[in-house]
This record gives C-alpha cells, structure tokens and sequence, in this order.
C-alpha cells in the first residue's frame, strides 16, 4: 500500500557516507531549532516518525533520514558498513548536507538513543540537546531475560516467540519476525494500526540489512559505556515505558543518575512511544526544546 | 550530495526499492475484531463471502455500498456495534471475496437485494436493522419494501438516492462511455479514463468522498480497497438496472414501514444533502446532520454514527412509531 501523508516533505536529497552508501534524507519546515530525528535502522525507516513529523515541522525544523540498510537509503550487506563510526557519522553527514550546523536529537532505542549520546560526547558543538525515547543504551543493566533466551546465530529447536530473532528465521520467514516483534514493542490495547505499520517498514527493508547489522561486533564494555555517557553536557530528557519488553525500565533509570537527566515513565507504556503516544511525545519533546531556548544565558 | 525538490506527492511505492522484502501491503490490515463465522451464498454461479460477529440482539445487517470498495469499509462500526448486537456484513458482488460476474445484469440492485437475502437466509436471520451506506441505501430501500417483513429498521449514511441532483459541483456522467478531451476533476468519471488510469481515477473520487482535513488513512484504505476489484467490473456496474427515477423512489419510500434514520454530511461532494433531507422527510425518519462532514461519515466520524445507530435500536424496542 501508498501512504497518503500528512506532511510532504520540503526538501529531499542524499547524503554519501564515505564509504559510498547513500543516505536519504528528507527535511520539513523552517523553524528554530533543527531537530533531526534519529532513525531506528535497519529494521525499519524514518517513517517511524509519522506521528511526530506534522506537528514538530509546524514549530520547527524537522529533518529525518532513512539509516543505512532500509528506505530510500542504501543497503548494504557487507557487515563493515554498520559498524558504529559510520552509523553515528551518518547523523553527522546529513546534519552537513541539511546546512544543519547543530540540533537538538530525537532517538529510540539504542538505534537512535546509544547513537545521539555518542554524537553528544565526541562532537559537543553539534548537538543542543537529546530526548531519549526507550532508552537503549546497551549494557548499562542487564537485558531482559528473553532477548538473551536464544542464539541469533544457531539453527533452534522451535520458531516459537523470541526464537524468531534468529538469522535463520529472518530467512524463512521476515515478515513473520517483524509482526512478531512489533506485537512485543507494542503491548498497548488498539495497536493494531502501529504493527501493521511497522511489519510494513520491516519488510520495506532487507533481511541481508539485519543480518549484516546484527553481526557487527562491538568493543563497548560498561566502563566506556558509562564514561561517554558522563561525558554529554547537553540537556537531555529520558522517557521509558513501564512495559517497555526491549529496553529494561533499569537502563532509563541508571542513565538518569550518571547524567542528572530528569526521566519520564510512562505507566502502561510499551517501546513505540513516539508511534503510539504521539501527542504525549510531541508535547513532551516541545517543552523540552522549549526549556533549551530558556537555558541560553 | 544532491538536492531535489519533494515530488508533488510521493510515488505510490515509495519505500519498495530493492525487491528483497515481500510485497507491501500482501497481506490485510490486522483487525480490531475478527469474525465469529465466515462463508459464501452462491446464486446463479455468483459467490458472495459474508461475515458474522457477536451475538447480541437484534441482528444489524451491513449493506455493502458501491463495489468500488468491499466490507472492510465497516471497519470502525464493526467491533464497536458486535458488542452489543449480532452483526452481518458482506461483500458486495464484484469486490472483495466475493465474486466478478462479468455482465452488467449481474450488478442490477435487485440482485445486491437478492444476495442480502440469501445472505440473511445462510445465517439465520429472520429479521435485521439494515445499516447502509451511500448506494447501499438503494438495495436497502428495496429490502425494505419488497421483503418488509425481513427488516426492522433502516440506517441510511449518505444515501445514494437520485432524488436531488449528485452534489453542488458535481457534473453530469451521460457521457460515461464516450472518449472525452479531458481528465480534469469530474471528466474522470469515464469508462475510458478507468481503463488508462484507474488508480488516478479511485484517488480522485476518494479525494470527494472524503473532504475533511486529516482524512489521509480512510483515503489510503479506500483507494486500497478499490484497487482490489478493476476497472471493468466497475464499468459494468455503471451500467446495471438501478431502482429507478425521483417518482419510482418517492413511490417506494412512502411503501416504507419500518422506522428510518438518515445520517448525512452536511457537506457531501458525492451524494448532495439534499438527497437525505428528502429522504427523511419523505419516509418520515430522523435526520442527523454531521455538519462538515463528507460522503462517509462512519469513517471520518465513526463515534458520532457508532452512537447514532445505537440510540436508533435503543429506541427500536420501544415500538414508538
């Protein structure tokens, strides 16, 4: 199916990694200050931001982008190119090609959350502040225990619940995986709408994306973890679902106190924060941006 | 790094690139609410697929409207009226599950009539309140002459009655058939227009059935429904039997005898509200106006008629006619 939007976009353009990969980019009014929203890539695209695009780019200037591996994007199947340099220069890379010479981020997840935090510590001047929705900074606490039930990379026993995250059964059955998984971040009565809509982004994409993603190998350990956090001197605001079955509630809390940033829980709330609470999550981003502003001295 | 200006609208398929994924939009939406049963009635070789949820009183029957779209446009009366009542849906012949017949004949209103009987029959329903939507409002008004004894209320939203001219700025269509020299506005309702672009022709006409602000997902869902069926069933059924001219309606909806209750955009672009006007009056029913509203309220204003049709039974049992 199309997609009727809300909210066509002004501008639309790539931005080239220097690896190549294209990086496409899409940006919505004429506001102060540029926000950029953080795709969650590759398992879905900057659609993801469909609840939040036609009311920030009233206020400000929205720009959003599709990560490597999905939409308009390139993908790449060579598991180099998700190592986190180019992940989180990506972000730098369409802040140049937008003249976007700072902005506040909005990011999900460790996709978009992890990588704003890291932008945040190396690169202080580009970044005026973060709101963290479904706060995935990895390590930071323990997983839940069924993310870590089953192995990504063997053959298993059964396709049942989480043993879908398998790169096996991402083979057989993608679409499968993705109306699973979004079942799971979005817990919420009357979801139905948002896991259509994200299965569709997931299947938008490519499985050899995933699997080229998820066999990227990290050298993070908790004290490297912990020290870039503590380095960020922007604002940030936390907001985690109570019922959040990717991200534990823990790591919202535990981020909280190494940075000062105030946290908002969400009683009731599952991962799609932004998707299924929309109104919630504008206005929780606007007096956020809106304090910024206050905060200039 | 390249810049380019956004495209008036996004290309239909704009995220499907690499060919690696599965098709979008293969399979349907998931449901709020799915049928208790489902199956087919067959007439003359025609299947029609009906559905049934919950098992309240009364039985409230789903007219489908034009085959332009299937069941599915019930989608937001559906799980909030199966609370309460027992409700029966089908999909009209030439749409959804149910079967293309490839006359025009085959499209006339008594048989749209005809299979909601059958339907009622398979399912065991004696008696239901016919909910009805735009054309559906002819089948229903057929129903609830000729087989009075089979209805205990009609709901019309919208109703598709040639009793007033379509709608403020809506044009003729005697030249359906015939090559025109253009494909501005109205001038695609044509035959030819259909078989070159009928995609360009289901969002141009959704564009006027649904003219509220933030109508962009009824409108999505519709033109996907649309494309669901093709443009020479729908031909067809520009060319089958309706019901008749202002007088052989006026004279069937003074035959009405159940209790009637009309609901209608005060801004319909599609069906005037003038149609609906008349048609209370003159089969002497209540009149909701959704002040604002377009062709398909129960989409774009799905609590206000969801009630409505609530308040209608309500008052069914009382017996004040």
């Amino acid at each position: 199916m199309s997609s009727g939007r809300a909210r066509l976009p002004d501008e639309t353009g790539f931005a080239a990694g220097p690896d190549g990969v294209r990086i496409a980019y899409e940006v919505f009014g004429a506001g102060d200050p540029t926000l950029v929203l953080l795709p969650s890539t590759p398992i879905v695209h900057s659609r993801q931001w469909k609840g939040q695009v036609a009311y920030l780019s009233r206020h400000y200037r929205v720009v959003t982008f599709d990560g490597r591996g999905n939409g308009l994007s390139d993908r790449p199947t060579d598991p180099d190119a998700y190592r986190e340099e180019f992940m989180v220069g990506d972000i730098e890379r369409v802040m140049d090609a937008t003249g976007t010479d700072a902005a506040v981020l909005i990011g999900l997840c460790g996709d978009g959350v992890w990588r704003a935090i890291e932008l945040a510590a190396a690169k202080p001047d580009r970044v005026l502040g973060i709101v963290a929705f479904a706060v995935g900074v990895p390590l930071l606490t323990p997983p839940h225990p069924w993310r870590v039930q089953w192995s990504f990379e063997d053959e298993l026993p059964t396709d049942e619940g989480w043993a879908k995250v398998n790169r096996h059964y991402y083979r057989r059955d993608y679409p499968g995986f993705a109306r699973f998984f979004f079942g799971e971040m979005t817990p919420e009565s009357h979801s139905t709408k948002q896991v259509d809509d994200a299965a569709d982004w997931t299947v938008d994409g490519s499985v050899e994306a995933m699997i080229a993603d998820a066999e990227v190998e990290q050298s993070w350990t908790l004290e490297s973890i912990e020290e870039t956090c503590r380095a960020v001197r922007c604002p940030m605001l936390l907001v985690h679902g109570s019922e959040d079955r990717c991200q534990p509630p823990s790591r919202a809390r535990r981020l909280s106190e190494l940075t000062g940033a105030p946290l908002v829980v969400v009683e009731g709330a599952g991962h799609m924060i932004p998707g299924r609470h929309p109104v919630l999550a504008n206005l929780l981003i606007r007096d956020f941006v809106r304090s910024l502003s206050s905060e200039v001295t | 790094m390249a810049r380019v200006r956004a495209p008036e609208r996004p290309p239909a398929e704009r995220r499907s690139r690499s060919g690696a994924g599965a098709p979008q939009g293969a399979h349907e939406q998931a449901r709020a609410r799915y049928p208790d049963t489902t199956g087919y009635v067959e007439r003359h070789g025609v299947r029609v697929f009906y559905e049934v949820y919950g098992s309240g009183e009364p039985t409230l029957l789903l007219l489908p409207t034009w085959s332009i779209i299937h069941s599915r446009f019930w989608k937001l009366q559906i799980p909030d009226l199966a609370r309460r009542y027992r409700v029966v849906t089908f999909d009209g012949r030439g749409n959804g599950r149910s079967d293309r017949p490839t006359t025009a004949a085959a499209y006339a209103e008594t048989e749209f009539a005809a299979d909601a009987l059958a339907v009622m029959d398979a399912t065991g329903t004696d008696r239901a309140v016919l909910i009805a939507l735009s054309m559906g409002a002819q089948r229903g008004l057929l129903l609830a002459t000729d087989h009075a004894e089979r209805v205990a209320g009609a709901v019309f939203i919208g109703p598709a009655l040639d009793l007033a001219w379509f709608a403020p700025g809506r044009e003729p269509v005697d030249d359906f058939l015939d090559h025109r020299d253009t494909d501005e506005g109205w001038a695609k309702y044509n035959a030819h227009y259909w078989r070159r672009d009928y995609r360009g022709f289901l969002e141009f006409f959704f564009s006027k059935v649904l003219t509220e602000a933030h109508s962009t997902k009824p409108t999505d869902d519709a033109v996907g429904w649309g494309l669901e069926t093709d443009p020479e069933t729908l031909i067809l059924t520009q060319l089958a039997p309706g019901i008749g001219k202002r007088d052989d309606i006026l004279a069937r909806i003074a035959r009405v005898k159940c209790p009637v209750l009309v609901i209608h955009g005060r801004e319909d672009a599609i069906r005037a509200y003038a149609q609906g006007e008349e048609l209370a009056r003159a089969s002497g029913g209540r009149l909701i106006t959704i002040e604002g509203g377009g062709h398909m309220p129960n989409a774009r204003d799905p609590v206000k008629v969801n009630l409505a049709i609530r308040d209608f039974i309500a008052n069914l049992g009382r017996g004040s006619r």
